[in-house]
């Protein structure tokens, strides 16, 4: 208080210098968690898009189908993700013109990682999760910094409560602190199991994941979606 | 600017798309176009300014790039040891334990990975076509020194606009073994033994006393693996696994890739004996 | 960075079956330089009795030698062992006397009445405010991934053996994804006759 007094007579204080930022950013929570299998790719995001302590609706998933069998996930500025996915559609479309067949999981993930780097002095704010099937027909999925460094992995969460999820996943899909079991991989409908219980606890504690999950589950075939409810307080 | 020119380097020219629509990209089309252009930033805008609000641990939008580091490389008797970790931090986070820290660059030239992973990863690809490009220019493969030197002057143009990169080019060519360091700051050194990054502190230790230039292969190796080993041990900010590779004479070969809990038991099991 | 996150921390408790279980990592460290890996941060209160604190070292370890004092004069005048719900408020007392210059700990306490042996777990934040709960509570630098991990592996009812297992993954897999804390962990599993104490092995890194 003393320093604060000395700057002029009590009551008769001028305003210090202040400063303003350039803001265009916020946040709109949102979480995603992708999983992938033998000959399948799992990923879901819950559909509550929020700012600060209100719900700007309860029926936004973040997950966007982009080809025949690839599906990203994208959170964080919603502005900057609506942008993105238009984009990323945009090009996709441009390749299809182009080569006359679908663009494939892996070459979406490496455009994409691109396309983030091109804003690496004005960030788009998104953490994007890419699942999908590789050309010899395995599940597979790449996630994403927000300027694009990305990486293949067997799974991945991504968004506000990513860091609840993600523990419980090397610990359910990765198998990680366990003995050395007969370590069998996941069928479909247990990986699906397990995404619906991780969301259903990041529902409990943090506050930007809730109302429903939506499951993607990529195959050879296309996508299918199923949702489950969450808490909706 | 001779070498960049017998590259055919122009500056700020990173083409990498030969979509249709070039001719008529129109405004609207400029961002679905990228890769045609420039970095695309507004006008007047300083990045490092504008951005560290971002990313501090208080501010409500957080956009952390991951960070955080243990990489080394070491010239020696028979080639050119690199060793590094595997971890990305975001904050004190761990992102990811499986990254890929070593760049293949092509079969005679790897390079690290320490600071923006981001940074590292797209401009040492921008390097690679580089490399590749003189090689079907001047019908031999360009030499480590060219190389890194390239990389240098790229990241160079961009000084101050908040890259962050410390990687070692290491390689193979006409005058034997290679290591250069280069930051995104423009420095570029060469020596017979580096570490960057978090953790190198440690890894110098152990690699300064047992290092000599007339290492058997094997040695050579281990010493490498154990100088990550202790830095992950003593550092926060690196672990996962030791990613391990050799640089000879007919181009790098992949060592190993072994998870740290594993090393840690089996150097105690050594110091029990 | 915090204070809080200054020297890496991540303490657990659960409630079993006529049981408590309390956990915490070994690490202690100066931000991200490791200096010990057998650092204690579990403090044993009362035959039944356990408190953990995460959080500013000195502070940890000062905040334990006060606790003992005042309950050693608790426990000389009264001439008895102190329950656990006392002690929270003993601890909320501490701390709270320090309300604007406070102690760097949010501590963690788990206990069995000592009459009763009724199970008791409870935290508080670094001021004093006391948190009881039914089930689990976390605390410390990677509280995020310890509450992702209890939430959906706890259960209730469990006995000794299975709690230690659910509550040494918990505490092994969020540490595995914090920076800061790890470097192995120390349960104690709190019975009615007798109380175990084990060590984990974890990741070193």
């Amino acid at each position: 208080m003393e320093v604060l007094n000395n700057r002029g007579v009590e009551d008769y204080q001028t305003a210090g210098p202040k400063q303003s930022y350039f803001s265009p950013y916020s946040f709109n929570g949102g979480s995603i968690l992708a999983v992938a299998g033998e000959d399948f790719a799992v990923i879901a995001s819950d559909s509550r898009l929020s700012e600060g302590f209100s719900i700007h609706t309860r029926d936004q998933p973040k997950t966007y189908q982009l080809t025949q069998n690839t599906v990203v996930g994208a959170c964080g500025f919603h502005g900057d993700v609506l942008t993105l996915i238009k984009v990323l559609k945009a090009r996709i479309k441009m390749y299809l013109h182009e080569h006359n067949k679908d663009m494939s999981s892996t070459a979406v993930a490496a455009m994409l990682s691109t396309i983030l780097y091109y804003r690496r002095f004005f960030p788009y704010y998104v953490y994007n999760i890419v699942a999908g099937i590789d050309d010899e027909g395995k599940g597979c999925v790449f996630s994403f910094d927000p300027v694009g460094s990305y990486e293949r992995e067997p799974y991945r969460a991504g968004g506000s409560a990513s860091s609840m999820l993600q523990p419980l996943m090397d610990n359910q899909v990765g198998f990680k602190n366990l003995p050395k079991q007969a370590r069998v991989p996941l069928s479909k409908e247990e990986v699906v199991k397990k995404v619906r219980d991780g969301f259903i606890s990041a529902a409990e504690r943090d506050i930007y994941t809730g109302d429903e999950v939506v499951v993607n589950i990529i195959t050879k075939d296309g996508v299918e979606v199923e949702r489950f409810p969450l808490r909706k307080d | 600017m001779a070498l960049a020119d017998v590259c055919g380097i122009k500056q700020n020219q990173f083409s990498l798309s030969g979509s249709a629509f070039r001719s008529d990209t129109s405004e609207l089309f400029r961002d679905v176009e990228v890769g045609s252009n420039n970095f695309s930033m507004p006008f007047n805008f300083d990045p490092v300014e504008n951005l560290q609000q971002f990313q501090q641990q208080d501010s409500k939008v957080k956009i952390h790039f991951d960070h955080g580091t243990t990489t080394l490389a070491f010239k020696f008797k028979h080639g050119v040891v690199v060793a590094v970790d595997s971890r990305a931090t975001a904050g004190p986070y761990i992102a990811s334990q499986t990254v890929k820290k070593v760049i293949e660059i092509n079969p005679y030239l790897l390079g690290t990975m320490a600071g923006g992973a981001a940074d590292c990863s797209y401009w040492e690809r921008v390097l690679a076509k580089q490399c590749r490009i003189y090689e079907l220019r001047n019908k031999e493969r360009i030499s480590v020194a060219a190389a890194s030197k390239l990389l240098a002057n790229m990241v160079y143009n961009y000084k101050g606009m908040g890259l962050s990169m410390g990687t070692m080019i290491c390689g193979w060519d006409k005058k034997g073994p290679g290591l250069y360091y280069v930051d995104s700051d423009g420095e570029r050194l060469t020596n017979n033994l580096f570490s960057v990054g978090s953790g190198s502190v440690y890894a110098y230790g152990v690699l300064d006393s047992g290092y000599k230039w007339d290492l058997s292969v094997k040695e050579a190796l281990d010493l490498g693996q154990r100088a990550i080993y202790h830095a992950t041990f003593r550092d926060a900010y690196s672990g996962g696994v030791v990613n391990l590779y050799h640089m000879k004479e007919t181009g790098w070969e992949f060592i190993s890739r072994t998870d740290t809990a594993e090393l840690h038991y089996k150097f105690q099991d050594e110091k029990k004996k | 960075m915090s204070i809080m996150s200054y020297n890496g921390a991540a303490i657990m408790a659960m409630k079993g079956k006529e049981c408590v279980a309390i956990a915490a990592d070994r690490r202690f460290g100066i931000q991200a330089q490791t200096i010990n890996t057998q650092f204690d941060k579990i403090f044993e209160m009362g035959p039944k009795l356990y408190v953990g604190l995460p959080g500013l070292a000195t502070d940890v370890q000062t905040v334990a030698q006060r606790l003992k004092f005042r309950l050693n004069l608790y426990e000389l005048k009264e001439n008895r062992n102190i329950k656990p719900k006392t002690f929270l408020s003993m601890v909320s007392n501490l701390l709270y006397s320090r309300r604007f210059g406070p102690y760097f700990v949010e501590p963690v306490i788990a206990g069995l009445d000592p009459k009763t042996s009724e199970p008791f777990i409870a935290s508080l934040d670094l001021i004093g405010c006391p948190m009881i709960t039914e089930d689990f509570v976390v605390s410390g630098t990677c509280s995020e991934q310890m509450y992702g991990m209890c939430e959906t592996l706890y259960k209730p009812d469990q006995e000794p053996d299975d709690l230690f297992e659910t509550i040494s993954q918990c505490l092994l897999n969020a540490v595995d994804r914090d920076a800061v804390s790890g470097w192995g962990g120390v349960v104690y599993i709190i019975e009615k006759d007798k109380v175990t104490k084990r060590i984990l092995k974890g990741r070193m890194d």
